[in-house]
């Protein structure tokens, strides 16, 4: 496809939820699998946004007069979500984490941010509106094919999940309802489905260098819109795996091609990306009636001098690169730069052991045990990467004793009382295990001799001093 | 230069804002909606301003004439403000009055099915600001509403803060009430979609072409959009600040339940429609007080009053105070001609004077004890009564009678907590 010819402009719009507390209320941002502790039964009607219109997407819902079931858990629930009760301030980690994303986008920063009520009327919000600001504005992004610019960064409240639906009713859980979203808009600058999956991995990276971004499945979304010559914007909502954007493009623009070639107009709708990469008309495209203050809350005031002094979070993109200059191979370093772990691995950096040694320990060593020990859920604290390095870097236990040593304190032993176990032999000490080892083994070849000799020290030796001190024996 | 409703552009540290000016309640801020829809403050120092046209941001007012239904009874719309009857206003931006009711009427087209409704409205004020002579208009337009023959009923818009208060008013304003006069409110603002004043007004007009003649408050009876509850005006009260079914019925149960497809599921006795003009007798006494006791209350708090006609006291559990401490100033209070009537603060429940000595102390030295009346309608009807006659015997004995079912002798066993 020539997308030149085609004229095919497109642009994105990613959802990333946060991992702070609700954006307007101090609850708890977790999904629950538990069956609801109560239920409340609402239905919604369309109201006149600030211009004195009907919307027309709210009327649209709003016609199918459905009732909405909303599922209430008691331990990330609150009355702000079920609407009854008038939202908190937003929540100061949020705000923080948006003005630093703002900032490494290159973004202007609204001085007076106001909170708007965005109408809803599909029953994903209880109070029929969606709470949303915006913060940064004129923004841009480098990438291979130039600058993108970046429309709006906009901080606003992630809906309700819907769970269930039949003909007059939709049942949707409240856990999700008030998780903050950083919604970021591009302009329509991008030209082909490569430029758009260079710059979705781009501004996702930015998003996790923050370290404050939620991850796994859901957490965040990607949207794409598309216009080609001839038609207008058409938005293609939820592309799951960005590597499949070619094919979603690709699907679209035909699509759009056929129904301009029937005369029928393209334009001003909102489409269901699927699992095969076709997509399903959802709603209109809403008007910008849908907009109107949120009178419960005050205007906030951003604080332009904290603003500019905040310290910006090493981007992953540079991350990878030092690690590499470290040492690490280019597939560990983007493993353990991408890690949650990150810091702590800077930290035990910091120590004269080898970065590959400490990668792996974090990135395969921890998976093989509790895979062995079959603790999917198990995380290894911290403390106990940093203080195992610290005793290898001080020559208190081998390289070898570590998964032994992890596998242990997973069982409940003390890393103190098991370190005793893993003390390295002497050199001497060493030496003459090893010659009469070699005495009563003469016949098995080098390699073996390491073998054995590695199994009967349990981990007390370094493998290299073994084998160099068997080499000398054995000349 | 900065005219609400110019187009405008304004240029703030390198970057271009493009919208419309809206009314700023900081004055020291340009308040801009851009053309994506969002709202966004600009330093008026910095910001340089460059007119390029001009929008109209007037709300298109509704002005088709309301026409009526032949087959559908008529219901008179008495407004007085409150949430129910609120826009968002972009001046201030906060929330104000309505001026026009039938701008309600435009947001909920189902009303138009139920009754042919016509729209008064004697004040447009936040029901915090309510006092006696509110009460004594509103019962004035109710009363000439509902003594034209063709007037089925009648519903009143009002604040949810004191709306209970307004509705002990009216029971005891409208003598001889023979139809229906629903109070309605609503929590939520009007301007979104889970507004539940929508409803509650649905409810209230269905209740107001019923048949139970009583002035009742009607509003959500749980957190769902299910039903409505009416409760009696002189036994209800909001007990949450913020959920829709802030108000139930204290030491009853209600009247009925109202559905939103007008189905009534009547609860309680009740007084039933019948022909009867309504007289109304809306005098209330301005100098009348509503006192809750509370632990180490001086005896100069109470003396504030003796200037007063009467006061009604939240007493503790059965009806009591600090004997030890105050009964000097409730003698002089009396003395001087003031009516003390003892309710409780604990709200569910009855006052009882002869269990405990303090009861029987304070009752001696001539305080009134008001039976199961709530401590609101307690200082509503005292403030009636006291508009009705100055005499002292005919003032105690009206405050223990059951005029407008106020008070009852027999605690009702499923009312707690209802």
């Amino acid at each position: 496809m020539n997308y030149q010819d085609i004229g095919l402009k497109a642009g994105l719009e990613i959802h990333q939820q946060l991992a702070t507390g609700k954006l307007f209320s101090r609850c708890e941002s977790e999904l629950i699998k538990d069956t609801p502790d109560s239920i409340v039964k609402r239905k919604l009607r369309a109201m006149i946004g600030e211009s004195g219109k009907i919307d027309i997407a709210a009327a649209y819902e709003t016609s199918k007069n459905l009732t909405y079931v909303y599922e209430v858990h008691n331990s990330n629930t609150s009355l702000i979500e079920t609407d009854e009760e008038p939202p908190l301030l937003v929540d100061e980690e949020a705000l923080e984490i948006i003005y630093t994303v703002c900032r490494l986008l290159n973004c202007k920063i609204i001085p007076f941010v106001q909170i708007m009520r965005k109408t809803v009327v599909d029953g994903s919000n209880t109070s029929g509106f969606q709470r949303t600001c915006l913060v940064g504005t004129d923004g841009y992004l480098e990438t291979s094919k130039g600058k993108v610019s970046i429309d709006s960064v906009i901080l606003e409240e992630d809906s309700a999940r819907r769970v269930a639906e039949d003909k007059t009713s939709v049942t949707y859980r409240l856990d999700r309802l008030g998780i903050p979203l950083i919604e970021i808009t591009t302009g329509p600058d991008m030209r082909d489905p490569d430029h758009i999956r260079e710059t979705a991995e781009k501004i996702g990276m930015i998003l996790r260098s923050t370290g404050k971004v939620k991850r796994g499945l859901g957490t965040i979304r990607q949207d794409v819109n598309i216009s080609i010559s001839g038609g207008g914007r058409v938005e293609l909502k939820g592309v799951q795996e960005i590597k499949e954007i070619q094919t979603i493009v690709n699907t679209e623009i035909e699509r759009q091609q056929d129904e301009l070639s029937m005369n029928r107009n393209v334009g001003g709708e909102v489409r269901n990306v699927k699992s095969d990469c076709t997509s399903k008309f959802l709603r209109p495209m809403p008007t910008s009636a849908r907009m109107y203050p949120e009178t419960d809350l005050p205007i906030i005031r951003t604080d332009f001098k904290k603003i500019n002094s905040m310290k910006l979070p090493e981007l992953i993109s540079s991350r990878i690169t030092r690690y590499q200059k470290a040492g690490l191979n280019n597939e560990l370093a983007s493993m353990m730069a991408n890690s949650a772990r990150s810091n702590v691995f800077d930290k035990i950096l910091k120590t004269e052991i080898n970065p590959t040694l400490i990668a792996t320990t974090f990135l395969s060593t921890s998976k093989e045990i509790k895979r062995k020990l079959k603790l999917d859920s198990w995380n290894f604290p911290d403390e106990l990467y940093i203080e195992m390095f610290s005793l290898l870097s001080n020559s208190k236990i081998t390289k070898e004793s570590i998964p032994e040593i992890m596998e242990r304190f997973t069982k409940g032993e003390l890393l103190e009382e098991v370190a005793k176990d893993y003390k390295p032999i002497s050199d001497s000490e060493l030496k003459k295990i090893i010659s009469e080892l070699v005495k009563e083994n003469s016949k098995l070849p080098l390699g073996a001799l390491i073998g054995k000799a590695m199994s009967q020290l349990s981990g007390r030796a370094d493998g290299k001093k073994v084998a160099k001190f068997i080499g000398e024996l054995t000349k | 230069m900065s005219a609400v409703g110019n187009k405008v552009k304004i240029k703030y540290f390198g970057s271009e804002y493009e919208g419309i000016i809206l009314e700023s309640s900081d004055k020291n801020m340009h308040l801009l909606k851009l053309t994506n829809g969002y709202n966004v403050g600009l330093p008026k120092k910095g910001s340089k301003v460059e007119v390029v046209g001009r929008a109209n941001l007037s709300l298109k007012a509704d002005t088709t004439p309301l026409t009526k239904n032949r087959s559908l009874p008529n219901v008179a719309l008495i407004s007085t403000g409150g949430t129910i009857a609120s826009h968002v206003d972009y001046k201030t931006g906060a929330v104000h009055p309505m001026t026009k009711p039938r701008e309600l009427l435009g947001k909920i087209p189902e009303l138009k099915k139920i009754a042919n409704l016509s729209v008064s409205a004697p004040m447009s004020i936040f029901s915090e600001e309510m006092n006696p002579e509110h009460w004594s208009k509103i019962a004035g337009f109710v009363a000439r509403e509902l003594n034209k023959d063709d007037v089925r009923g009648a519903v009143v818009t009002h604040g949810t803060d004191t709306l209970h208060y307004t509705a002990a008013a009216l029971s005891f304003a409208l003598e001889g009430l023979s139809k229906p006069v629903a109070i309605v409110g609503g929590q939520r603002s009007s301007d979104r979609g889970s507004f539940d004043g929508g409803m509650n007004l649905i409810c209230g007009v269905h209740y107001a072409t019923g048949d139970i003649a009583e002035v009742a408050t009607v509003l959500h009876g749980t957190s769902s959009d299910d039903y409505c509850l009416a409760n009696r005006g002189t036994k209800v009260k909001k007990l949450h600040t913020s959920k829709r079914d802030s108000f139930r019925p204290i030491n009853t149960v209600p009247l009925a339940k109202i559905y939103p497809n007008g189905k009534i599921e009547k609860h309680s006795k009740c007084e039933l429609r019948h022909s009867g003009k309504i007289k109304v007798k809306s005098k209330f006494e301005e100098k009348v007080a509503l006192l809750k006791y509370y632990p180490g209350m001086t005896a100069e708090v109470l003396d504030s009053y003796s200037n007063y006609k009467g006061i009604i006291i939240e007493g503790t559990g059965l009806g009591h105070i600090a004997t030890s401490k105050l009964i000097e100033s409730i003698t002089n209070l009396i003395k001087n001609g003031v009516f003390v009537g003892m309710t409780s603060q604990a709200n569910y429940g009855r006052v009882d004077p002869y269990v405990y000595s303090t009861g029987r102390t304070l009752a001696n030295h001539g305080v009134v004890y008001l039976e199961d009346m709530l401590p609101e309608t307690a200082y509503v009807k005292l403030s009636w009564v006291l508009g009705q006659t100055s005499n002292s015997e005919k003032i105690r004995h009206l405050m223990v009678s059951n005029l407008r079912g106020e008070l009852s002798q027999k605690s009702h066993p499923n009312a707690f907590l209802y």
